[in-house]
């Protein structure tokens, strides 16, 4: 949960965050690069979200569960919502709507990691 | 954040609605956002230990409820979700401001966090800025 996995999950996000934000901030048309980024994110994340789960179920130790796979499944969730959203705005908005999501990431994963440690009730 | 995104917007003919586009569409991916943080965090409370705090746990699904339906009626802007949009919005700004209040006066009564506690310090006080842009955006846009 904390391993270089994680880590570079953080790391993809942030580099596709600055990148969505550079592309919103110079009014860039939105490419299949950003969508394709957004697909190799959602890959780490799916990885996340079953490993996550399969650790969960093989250990006894007491974290809250619900709040656990809710944090996981949300995280999995939020990049395709955005997509889906962002596409239907060729602006500037659009972009920004993905890197939002981009930039909430990290933070997703961070909870999750909080909340796997058991710090958060 | 206040990215306006009114330029280069070639929406067709059938595009979304007015208070979902452009910097509206950034707007609704937030509120978006907040209902889905607002409404697992208030499934999971609900589901687990709802008697542990009642207050704050019915605050929650309030919260839930609103963003909910925020994110829905801006995403939708036709006359009717403008109205509700208005209504859902404005009583957004009240809970944050009384929830946020009271959660610093009486600690106490709120003994598990919601959104609003402290007025949304959580979440980078977003909270308590949100409903004044999203009031902003509807007279904006009217």
């Amino acid at each position: 949960m904390t391993g270089p996995y994680a880590t570079t999950i953080t790391v993809v996000a942030l580099f596709c965050a600055a990148w969505a934000l550079i592309s919103a901030a110079a009014n860039r048309p939105r490419g299949l690069a950003l969508l394709a980024s957004g697909l190799v994110l959602e890959a780490l994340l799916l990885g996340f979200a079953v490993g996550g789960i399969v650790q969960m179920a093989g250990s006894d130790q007491n974290l809250a569960r619900g709040e656990f796979v809710m944090y996981l499944l949300g995280a999995l969730a939020i990049p395709p919502a955005a997509f889906v959203w962002a596409w239907g705005d060729r602006s500037r908005a659009g972009t920004a709507v993905i890197a939002l999501a981009f930039l909430i990431t990290p933070v997703m994963v961070l909870r999750v990691q909080q909340v796997w440690a058991g710090s958060v009730g | 954040m206040a990215d306006r995104g009114d330029q280069g917007d070639s929406e067709a003919l059938t595009g979304p609605a007015p208070t979902g586009r452009g910097f509206g569409r950034f707007l609704v991916a937030v509120y978006g956002l907040f209902a889905l943080a607002a409404t697992s965090r208030s499934a999971v409370q609900l589901a687990t230990d709802f008697s542990e705090a009642p207050l704050a746990y019915l605050l929650s699904a309030l919260a839930a409820l609103v963003y909910v339906v925020a994110t829905v009626s801006l995403a939708r802007g036709d006359m009717t979700s403008r109205r509700l949009a208005t209504l859902a919005i404005s009583i957004e700004l009240v809970g944050v401001l009384v929830v946020g209040t009271a959660s610093l006066l009486l600690p106490d009564s709120f003994p598990k966090a919601t959104v609003w506690t402290s007025f949304g310090s959580g979440y980078g006080f977003v909270p308590l800025v949100l409903p004044f842009v999203g009031l902003w955006w509807l007279r904006h846009t009217r």
